[in-house]
């Protein structure tokens, strides 16, 4: 009976994928005030940055509910007796918590693992899409388990970013915040480190911006995967993703976008890149 | 008051129900304490929607039964949760449900118990309670109802009544037991929002109905004050509890006395004046202390008591963008205010000096035995401070490394390349290029007439540098600027910085600004504020 693999929608996961390869993904909360919406579900990712923009309340995220995950669980434990959850970074959201504790409210008879990936956007996304390709080969889950605990340590990511006041007024931003406050204009890059967001550089343009994050890329050696999002900015990510192409033809490369619960906290003119590989010495 | 021995589901419904509003008041307010797990600042939000839908699913109960009303509150706030505090909430009212089970009716010692059961599956549903939280208010508030119920009356009204109380005590307290609350100077958000449900419900069931509409919840102050930390040398004077101010007027006051006997009340005591009249200023844990003792001398006037804790927050905030988050510290020589800023807001500790006057190598060693850490790059930014700034590692035991910066862009350029990720020796490597990346125009008028080169130079004329050789010379410091830009590629360049100088008008600098963009629409050109003497202008080309 093949593994079921269960993410958040904070994997930005593109639909194609999530169809290809059955992975469920639980909606987490968009909070336009006391508005709700189901990232994903009732907001489209478009729709939400239009919003982000023209409203004047900013938006808050919440995590799912435990009787989504427990629902969720009932319903995929009726097809598997093993069920693997991949969530966001316990210190960036409380869902890895939520997912955990609402195990123990299934009654059916089913191994559920949760596994925190320690990252978010499409660096959890790899890690989860990985795994539904190996559930869908017919790996057990202790097996899948494994390989997910060492994709981890090999997942990297980096993100562009215009301005770090979404991130600051979310309060995720970390050591990152050093970055806080410049009176010329950077962009800054981060990163994430032991499952939290950390300052990487900050660049003078744009243009050198996505310079970074492609150089970050050539920095790998071995590489499994990449992923290139945006939020609002198509044609910057376009660039960036055919010219990793020409690089590396041969390393499978996924475009997504930058889903409303992340958009909620880092701001409409991201630009990330994540990666699978071995970092060169 | 009315006295409630018995009740049912629906005033169970109720009672939550109006105290689910009375939590709506005071929503904002409790969103802006929220500082645990992290500062997401939708706590209140977040138990809100929760009760909402405990209240919206008690409706569809299938009878009145206290039990059939508790179970469907339940299901409510599971289906409902938002948040970490809704769940917690949620997993409250799941132990709520268990306690009420089976019963038709509930009396206070029924409510105590079944808050008690609530308590345990709070705890129990987390994998890592913390204590200081929503957590340690309803343990505390749940034992003290427990035993009231047991000891003293099994009346609903004092039974609820109690455990508000204890609930108060407990979440006044919680920043003793959570450092970052204590930080923040607040109590725990989600504690807030589980006393103020409480107080809701007590408030209701006194009859007190009407007047909620009216009134709002009160946020329960934190019962220390926040700490005070200090990261940089520069920092004269301490925010400390409430900026107390008066000016007393009296016969035969003694101010030397006065200040005497407010010594041990505050910090930054001042008290000035003659035997009528005395102004006093005093940063106080307790400014009723304060104008107790005060009051008996004569009558004061102009009162006025700010809570230095919430002008903290923001300094705080301030502080900890500076925080070096690594054991490197730089140290940039600033020419001009402006130029500090922009250095200070790029992360380093800045040592005034610049053109004319160098810093000495004794106020850079101040600077860098002033920082915390052991390992110090120092920008000179200038190339007259070069030497003197490479004095300094002989004089002290810190790892001290002067990249030779020669003008003020390069030095912003080094800065920019520093690398939270890279050690010391790989940053210096790093700062060394980027130095060697950036062109440097500097306008400044001749003091004397002379010729350099080809150049014949009248004293007051414009002349141009580009890095900080003399290339250029003209009347004004638009003409001298276009002459010096003509030797360099700028199609090749993307960034322009116009650092303008003391005395210059804003609106002159950016005339030079236009003047370039419409030469070359594809630069991104930005204008500061430098502020530096004898310098016009300072450009910096990316």
């Amino acid at each position: 009976m093949t593994v079921k693999v269960v993410t958040d929608s904070m994997a930005d996961l593109p639909a194609g994928l999530i169809k290809q390869f059955d992975i469920t993904v639980i909606p987490v909360n968009v909070l336009f005030g006391m508005e709700t919406y189901r990232d994903g579900v009732d907001l489209t990712t478009e729709q939400f940055y239009s919003k982000l923009v023209a409203s004047k309340i900013l938006p808050t995220t919440a995590v799912p509910s435990l009787g989504v995950f427990s629902e969720a669980y009932e319903k995929l434990a009726k097809e598997t007796k093993e069920i693997l959850v991949l969530t966001i970074s316990h210190k960036l959201s409380g869902t890895f918590e939520t997912a955990s504790r609402a195990v123990s409210m299934v009654k059916a008879k089913c191994r559920i693992q949760v596994v925190d990936t320690l990252q978010v956007i499409m660096g959890e996304g790899l890690i989860a899409l990985r795994a539904a390709e190996l559930a869908k080969a017919g790996a057990g889950l202790d097996e899948i388990v494994k390989r997910v605990q060492e994709d981890i340590q090999r997942v990297e990511e980096r993100m562009a970013f215009d301005s770090l006041e979404y991130l600051k007024k979310g309060g995720r931003i970390g050591a990152a915040q050093a970055f806080l406050g410049s009176i010329l204009k950077v962009n800054p890059v981060l990163g994430m480190k032991d499952g939290e967001v950390f300052p990487v550089s900050r660049e003078r343009s744009r243009a050198k911006a996505m310079d970074t994050l492609y150089n970050f890329v050539l920095g790998f050696t071995d590489l499994e995967a990449i992923a290139v999002e945006h939020a609002t900015t198509p044609e910057e990510a376009d660039q960036l993703a055919e010219r990793l192409k020409e690089k590396f033809p041969t390393v499978p490369l996924y475009r997504s976008k930058v889903g409303a619960v992340i958009g909620t906290h880092v701001g409409p003119s991201i630009v990330a890149v994540s990666v699978i590989g071995n970092r060169k010495n | 008051m009315k006295k409630i021995e018995t009740t049912d589901g629906l005033t169970l419904r109720e009672m939550f129900s109006a105290a689910t509003a009375w939590l709506e008041k005071s929503v904002a307010d409790i969103d802006a304490l929220n500082v645990f797990p992290v500062p997401d600042g939708d706590t209140g939000t977040n138990m809100l929607l929760t009760m909402r839908s405990a209240i919206e699913e008690a409706y569809r109960a299938p009878d009145h039964s206290a039990s059939a009303v508790a179970q469907a509150m339940s299901k409510g706030a599971l289906m409902g949760a938002r948040g970490n505090s809704g769940v917690i909430l949620s997993q409250i009212w799941r132990g709520i449900a268990q306690g009420m089970s089976k019963k038709e009716i509930f009396t206070g010692r029924d409510f105590a118990d079944a808050y008690s059961q609530a308590s345990k599956t709070a705890y129990k549903g987390l994998s890592n309670p913390v204590e200081g939280t929503i957590l340690t208010v309803i343990r505390e508030s749940a034992q003290a109802g427990k035993t009231y119920a047991a000891n003293t009356s099994d009346d609903l009204v004092p039974v609820i009544e109690s455990i508000v109380n204890a609930a108060a005590k407990s979440l006044s307290n919680t920043p003793n037991l959570l450092p970052v609350l204590k930080e923040a100077g607040v109590v725990d958000a989600g504690g807030q929002g589980l006393y103020t449900i409480l107080e809701g419900a007590l408030r209701y069931l006194r009859g007190e109905g009407e007047q909620m509409q009216f009134r709002k919840p009160q946020i329960v102050t934190s019962s220390v004050n926040a700490p005070f930390r200090i990261s940089t040398a520069n920092v004269k004077e301490v925010p400390y509890g409430y900026c107390t101010e008066f000016l007393l007027k009296g016969q035969e006051i003694d101010p030397d006395k006065l200040r005497e006997r407010l010594r041990k009340y505050g910090e930054s005591l001042i008290v000035v004046g003659d035997q009528a009249n005395v102004r006093v200023h005093v940063h106080s844990l307790d400014p009723g202390k304060v104008l107790h003792l005060v009051a008996p001398l004569g009558t004061m006037h102009q009162v006025s008591i700010r809570n230095m804790d919430e002008q903290h927050e923001d300094y705080l905030e301030m502080q900890k963008q500076r925080m070096p988050t690594t054991n490197i510290a730089i140290i940039a020589i600033s020419p001009g205010e402006g130029i500090t800023d922009v250095f200070n807001s790029l992360g380093a500790f800045v040592v005034p000096g610049g053109q004319t006057m160098n810093p000495s190598t004794k106020d850079i060693l101040q600077g860098v035995e002033s920082l915390n850490p052991d390992k110090i790059v120092i920008l000179p930014n200038n190339k007259n401070i070069v030497l003197t700034a490479n004095q300094v590692h002989t004089l002290t035991k810190k790892t001290v490394k002067v990249i030779p910066t020669k003008t003020v862009p390069q030095g912003v350029a080094a800065l920019l390349a520093y690398d939270y990720e890279a050690d010391f020796d790989a940053n210096v490597k790093m700062m060394e290029k980027a130095r060697n990346a950036v062109r440097t125009i500097e306008i400044t008028r001749a003091i004397r007439n002379t010729n350099i080169g080809d150049l014949r130079i009248k004293k007051n004329q414009a002349i141009g540098l580009l890095d900080t050789d003399l290339v250029a010379v003209a009347d004004t410091a638009l003409d001298v600027l276009n002459k010096v830009l003509e030797r360099i590629d700028l199609a090749e360049s993307e960034v322009v910085t116009v650092y303008y100088g003391q005395g210059i008008e804003k609106a002159e600098a950016e005339n030079i600004s236009k003047g370039i963009q419409e030469k070359y629409p594809d630069l991104q050109i930005e204008v500061v504020k430098g502020g530096q003497p004898h310098y016009e202008y300072i450009i910096s080309i990316e």
